[in-house]
């Protein structure tokens, strides 16, 4: 048992378990049921009609530390890791994850070309061919990792290079003077 | 090819040809179609061509592929026009493809991290629906589209926006790229060169005289040039040493010719660097100061959307490519090319057949210089970033040593430095050898040329048929046309250069404050102080709501106090007060003039603002505090200072209000800046004064000091009060409470408590901390 002053007692934070909660999936979107103490410290069960949830640690943990908020933006409590749930329930709290970190992964850069401080790009992704905008092509690419890179555009569109060593060499050279 | 396209309710026309079959099929007709918007994926995120067409009663989901194919019997001279042609998927989830738009209300755009989806909430069961996705680029269609449809639905029409920012084409027609700013509609890509030459030259005009004077220089020089082999080698030997010679043995007079145009080539130069260098230093100060002033204009949007600190080592840098392009690039480029017309002339008529010869290498020499400059950019560009990624570890650990230190991290911090420092050393390395390797390969090349010359033009020599002297001369020539060659071909590179440097100058020319002063102010004399929001509504992004729909009426003299959590939109509500921003809908009025008809003057005078982030200029306290008025007599500032509260840690100061004060601020904590800068708004004297966390960095007892010394100041005078702690506001005639950019209480205090909604909470919340530390409020 921790000591009643540890960080942890402190911070007080909810976990949602596949004990104290239910969750479903209506019309497309999640919605929780879960039983914790609130504000009061009284526990008591809350039906929650949509929740939202946020990434702590978009690219390193995908799918752990999932933050759970309201739909006022207000934290309900977080997911140590989706896959404490059922299956299906993690199926559909993965689904919902991919879609609000929707980042069309590049395969293949047609080309890259670069005028007056922005740059135009031609690539291939999932998700099929894409043309996208940057301003200030080297700020605009994330690097995460050394090898994973994380690309917006000016419409602050996403797409991810899982690992730029892994892309062709043609495709590579293009963008080698950005790493 | 990218088109983003959106309906504008006004042109019902517009509805895409490709769409009439999906229309037709489902019994639609076009004159019934409403509304109607494209997104780029379906519900299932899949990438595709979705429209979302609204009737009076309904909304359809069309989605499919837009294929672009070329019609069938189109003449090749009209290649370009393609025929869209859309092709239906079939519905693949059970989200349905029509939704009865009576059956919701408040269709919502809801923006996820890199992509957005329409929902709506059903009438029936209060829960949401997913309609459509998109990616972001098609966010902003979709928002308006949310704006006429949620009108459509609640009143039975709506009143499209006769200018549409969006409805508008945001696409480059000539490129079909996206404006990068749709309000300038400049294409960089489609940028018309010409123009941005012209209009950069204009600074140039000031120096025409000058700029003559050196392309004179220049001829004369390149004249002097041409002339010197010729003198030096076949004059010199079939006229001087040779016995039938016309000066045979006048080496004296040889000598002197010689020796006086190197003078006079040595004169003219100095002559020249004269010259250039004044223009340069002039020219680039020109530049600096046009470039400064149009940046003090703009308003502060500029400045949070970029990247202001290399602003102005990038309009340094600039400057100097922009010299370069007119009085080096462009005069050196015309000299070069008349100077190898003329020498390729000379070399023909002096010998056809070795001209040729000496040409055999030159376009493989200028593929080679090609590759090799094509290389070396890109390899100086790679090494200019690990620089830049260096420099900018070794300054974040330098301005963070005390965090480095506290946290013992030295080591890492080696580490992470000794990374970069290694990938750029690497870099130079790469860039080194290749510039050893390549240029001495490109020399042999030439030198491939000159040996083939030196052999058949001997042989001609031993023949008869050409003098000694003559090939001596051609080969001089021969050696002189190379250089301006090649310059031509580095000439592209530079001139890219320059270019992009000149639209950056004029980008920070061309860029409208979004905050413009009014051209014919309202004259405002004797203001009373009163204060009106009008249904206020503005974001910071586009359409990305910060305040939303906030009214209120200070009465002039009153003291309202705006209260709410952290990021609730306090401060916001006083910058555009003071117009650091500009309001998108609604209206703020000083005594019921709008702040917009009101000069900068005018508004600035008699509105002053202490907010949370406090910035001191370089120089004396008194300097700063000046700031606001520079007439200001030393006694007001002192009693500025005094109410304050600055007065007493200042005159504790060896220097008192002389202490210079850097831009680190060392000297100064937190809670004096804030003092100071209270002292400059004071020291303003304004009709209205808005303290936005003005007390925040200070300790209870300052705090409150200073809050009965702005009591004092604050009567007759329209006062508003931004704060989080509740205790600081306990003076406010009324307050606003502010969450999520709306503004849910208004009222006095006891008003606000027995309402028992978000101000009562916060009472009792910071009450209820009070009382743990054993303090009864």
């Amino acid at each position: 048992m921790a000591e009643s002053n540890s960080l942890q007692n402190i911070a007080a934070i909810i976990y949602i378990t596949p004990e104290n909660s239910k969750i479903s999936v209506k019309n497309d979107f999640l919605q929780l049921e879960l039983t914790a103490p609130n504000e009061e410290g009284n526990i008591e069960t809350k039906t929650y009609d949509r929740i939202f949830l946020h990434r702590a640690f978009p690219f390193d943990h995908p799918y752990s530390y999932i933050s759970v908020l309201d739909k006022d933006s207000k934290e309900i409590g977080m997911i140590s890791n989706v896959d404490i749930f059922d299956e299906d329930t993690s199926l559909k709290l993965r689904a919902e994850l991919d879609r609000k970190y929707y980042a069309p992964v590049i395969k293949k850069i047609n080309s890259v070309k670069e005028r007056y401080g922005f740059s135009y790009w031609n690539v291939d992704t999932d998700a099929g061919p894409i043309s996208f905008t940057l301003h200030d092509t080297y700020r605009s690419m994330l690097k995460v990792e050394h090898v994973r890179i994380f690309i917006t555009d000016i419409d602050s569109n996403r797409y991810e290079i899982p690992n730029v060593e892994e892309l062709d060499h043609k495709s590579y050279k293009k963008i080698e003077l950005y790493l | 090819m990218k088109k983003s396209w959106s309906y504008n309710p006004s042109q019902p026309n517009s509805i895409p040809e490709e769409l009439s079959e999906s229309l037709t099929k489902r019994g639609i007709s076009k004159e019934n179609v409403r509304l109607l918007v494209k997104t780029d994926m379906n519900t299932e995120m899949v990438r595709c061509d979705n429209y979302l067409v609204v009737t009076d009663s309904e909304l359809y989901i069309i989605s499919g592929s837009n294929t672009l194919s070329r019609k069938n019997n189109v003449s090749i001279f009209s290649s370009k026009k393609l025929q869209s042609q859309f092709e239906e998927l079939p519905s693949q989830n059970d989200t349905p493809a029509v939704f009865n738009i009576k059956d919701y209300e408040n269709f919502k755009v809801e923006e996820l991290l890199s992509s957005s989806r329409l929902v709506a909430k059903s009438k029936n069961d209060d829960s949401y629906v997913l309609i459509a996705n998109m990616s972001n680029t098609y966010k902003n269609d979709m928002y308006n589209f949310v704006r006429y449809l949620n009108d459509l639905v609640q009143k039975g029409e709506f009143t499209p926006e006769k200018e549409g920012k969006h409805s508008k084409n945001v696409f480059c027609p000539k490129c079909g790229n996206r404006y990068v700013d749709p309000e300038r509609k400049i294409c960089p890509k489609c940028m018309d060169r010409g123009k941005v030459i012209r209009r950069t030259g204009v600074f140039f005009l000031k120096y025409k005289v000058q700029i003559f004077i050196i392309l004179c220089i220049l001829i004369v020089t390149s004249a002097l040039g041409v002339l010197g082999p010729y003198v030096s080698s076949g004059f010199y030997y079939d006229e001087v040493l040779d016995k039938n010679g016309k000066f045979y043995g006048e080496l004296l007079l040889v000598l002197g010719i010689i020796i006086s145009t190197r003078l006079l080539n040595t004169i003219i130069s100095i002559f020249h660097n004269i010259i250039t260098s004044r223009i340069a230093a002039n020219l680039v100060y020109d530049l600096k100061k046009v470039i400064f002033s149009a940046i003090e204009r703009l308003s502060l949007s500029f400045f949070t959307g970029r990247q202001t600190g290399g602003l102005m080592t990038q309009v340094n840098r600039d400057a100097n490519t922009i010299y370069w392009f007119f009085c080096d690039g462009v005069p050196y480029f015309l000299i070069n090319i008349v100077q190898v017309i003329v020498i390729f002339i000379i070399m023909i008529i002096m010998n056809p057949l070795l001209t040729l010869l000496s040409l055999v290498t030159v376009p493989l020499v200028v593929i080679a210089i090609k590759s090799v400059f094509g290389h070396m950019g890109k390899l100086h560009a790679k090494r200019y970033s690990r620089s830049r990624s260096m420099n900018s570890v070794l300054s974040d650990v330098l301005s963070g040593m005390r965090v480095v230190k506290a946290f013992s991290k030295e080591n890492e911090e080696i580490e992470r430095f000794d990374s970069r420092s290694r990938a750029l050393a690497a870099a130079e390395e790469t860039t080194g050898i290749f510039s050893t390797v390549s240029f001495p390969s490109i020399s042999f090349l030439l030198y491939a040329s000159n040996i083939i010359v030196w052999a058949i033009g001997g042989w001609m020599v031993i023949k008869g048929s050409m003098t000694y002297g003559i090939l001596l001369t051609f080969i001089s020539y021969m050696n002189m046309i190379y250089s301006p060659m090649f310059s031509f071909v580095d000439m592209t590179s530079q001139a890219s250069d320059s270019m992009n440097a000149m639209s950056r100058l004029l980008e920070v020319m061309d860029a409208k404050p979004d905050v413009e002063e009014s051209p014919n102010p309202v004259p405002l004399t004797n203001i009373q102080g009163k204060v009106e929001f009008r249904n206020i509504g503005f974001s910071y992004e586009k359409n990305r709501k910060i305040i939303d729909g906030v009214s209120f009426v200070i009465e002039p003299g009153k003291v309202i106090g705006i209260v709410g959590h952290t990021g609730a939109g306090k401060s916001t509500l006083a910058n555009l007060l003071i117009r650091l921003y500009d309001v998108n809908e609604g209206e703020i009025l000083i005594d019921d003039v709008n702040v917009k008809d009101i000069s900068f003057e005018d508004l600035r005078k008699n509105v002053a603002i202490v907010s949370q982030e406090t910035y001191l200029f370089m120089g004396t306290i008194l300097e700063n505090i000046k700031y606001a008025r520079p007439d200001a007599t030393n006694e007001e500032v002192i009693e500025a200072a005094k109410i304050a509260g600055a007065h007493d840690f200042i005159i504790k100061l060896p220097d008192a209000y002389s202490t210079q004060i850097g831009f680190g601020y060392k000297d100064l904590s937190g809670g004096e800046r804030q003092r100071i800068s209270i002292a400059r708004a004071i020291l303003r004297n304004p009709k209205i004064l808005i303290l936005d966390e003005a007390t925040a960095a200070m300790d209870t007892e300052t705090e409150r000091k200073i809050q009965t010394a702005l009591e004092r100041l604050t009567v007759g005078r329209t006062t508003i009060m931004i704060a989080h702690r509740l205790s600081t506001l306990r003076d406010a005639d009324k307050l606003i409470v502010v969450e999520n950019g709306r503004m849910p209480e208004f009222g006095t205090h006891l008003e606000l408590i027995n309402k028992k909604g978000i101000y009562y909470n916060l009472y009792k919340m910071q009450a209820q901390a009070l009382k743990n530390i054993g303090i009864e409020s």
